[in-house]
């Protein structure tokens, strides 16, 4: 139960409304993560810049470099919400459900569907999320043989931003819209979630009926 | 030194944005020169940070607070000294501030029953946010309206991310603010 009123488009202010125009242009509705944040307008319409600018191609790198980044993220933190969205965002995108699923663990290190660029970034997405403090300089080397320092940015801005509105949904108890029930889990039937509150979110989701 | 090139010189893409930041801060932080390689994530989160560092919902002494006790609660080190002080010169006496540490708000007389409950999300929030109860949320409800605790989450969870980013990219802060901000 989310812990905070959802603002409803017809309930919202103007600010808020245009933020709420620009989500349904991007993602085709209003996802319960903006209506939550329409409690504080000022606050969400420069919060939301920042993923508009990362859900999309571009500017540096590839939408479907920043989804494997999400994906990887928002798994090591037991996010529900942001797992199953972007599993379906990316497979969009192209990403098969084998590539998704070797993204757990390490998996992607000696997979056949990543690339050497794509693993270093992995790589530095684990330590990102584990302990900056202790990301190796062999990790770096392989990351700046491929990137260079404005994808860089973009890459751990990626990261960032989604351990921040990951544990911002999560710690709001924001729920996943109906449109989502009857998804099938890829990367927690892989690796069921850590925590125990998170594993007891997905048995509730998976036992919503499929929507229709 | 930080593992991106620092961006001293404003390319045009950029030059809006250390303006802005120079405005609000004084100067332009290194954090943002670092941004200023990518100038589409040097703005949106650029005019994030300006948003959340000043007074809003809630008081800029106490949001320098939460800022602290989240960069402890999950191990960030980038920008804590300045947050320090930024608390100090906002008011907060050194005692208060050094009771933000582990388990000593809990009992301690520089805090409110209100100011506990949001110390109690940010250590829960940063030990398990799938995991944040009644318990939690129950006395947040008491002492905050609904956009004052969305500010709340928001200034955790964006200082989540900033300390994550500052600490990957390599990136020194001691001084934000270089104009006096009380």
């Amino acid at each position: 139960m989310a812990r905070l009123p959802y603002i409803e488009p017809e309930d919202a202010d103007p600010v808020t409304a245009k933020v709420y125009e620009d989500a349904t242009a991007r993602f085709e509705m209003v996802l319960n993560i903006f209506k939550i944040t329409g409690n504080a307008p000022e606050i969400a319409q420069p919060m939301w810049e920042i993923y508009f600018n990362i859900l999309q191609e571009g500017p540096t790198l590839t939408w479907l470099e920043k989804e494997l980044l999400i994906l990887k993220s928002t798994k090591m933190g037991d996010c529900l919400y942001c797992v199953t969205q972007h599993e379906v965002v990316s497979s969009r995108l192209g990403v098969s459900h084998e590539k998704q699923q070797d993204i757990v663990g390490v998996e992607y290190r000696k997979s056949e569907h990543y690339t050497p660029a794509e693993a270093a970034i992995l790589d530095l997405c684990g330590h990102v999320v584990l302990d900056p403090e202790q990301i190796p300089a062999e990790v770096w080397t392989r990351v700046k043989q491929h990137y260079n320092d404005a994808q860089i940015v973009e890459i751990v801005a990626t990261i960032g931003a989604y351990l921040q509105v990951s544990k911002f949904g999560d710690s709001l108890g924001v729920e996943l819209e109906p449109v989502w029930h009857g998804h099938q889990p890829v990367l927690f039937a892989v690796e069921p979630p850590t925590s125990k509150a998170s594993q007891g979110h997905l048995d509730h989701f998976l036992a919503q009926a499929p929507a229709s | 030194m930080p593992i991106t090139a620092t961006i001293d010189t404003p390319t045009a893409e950029v030059e809006e944005t250390y303006a802005k930041a120079e405005a609000h801060f004084g100067q332009v932080p290194n954090f943002v020169k670092v941004l200023g390689n990518n100038p589409a994530f040097c703005k949106s989160l650029t005019d994030f940070m300006i948003q959340a560092l000043g007074e809003g919902r809630i008081p800029w002494a106490f949001k320098e607070l939460i800022i602290l006790k989240t960069l402890r609660a999950t191990g960030a080190y980038y920008s804590y000294g300045a947050h320090e002080k930024l608390a100090l010169e906002l008011g907060n006496s050194p005692e208060k501030i050094g009771d933000t540490n582990h388990s000593l708000w809990r009992n301690s007389p520089h805090f409110t029953d209100g100011e506990r409950a949001v110390f109690a999300l940010i250590e829960q929030t940063a030990v398990d946010p799938n995991d944040v109860g009644d318990e939690i949320w129950d006395p947040l409800h008491v002492n905050y309206d609904n956009g004052q605790l969305l500010e709340i989450a928001s200034v955790i969870n964006t200082f989540i991310n900033i300390g994550r980013m500052g600490d990957t990219l390599g990136v020194s802060d001691p001084t934000l603010f270089s104009k006096p901000v009380a």
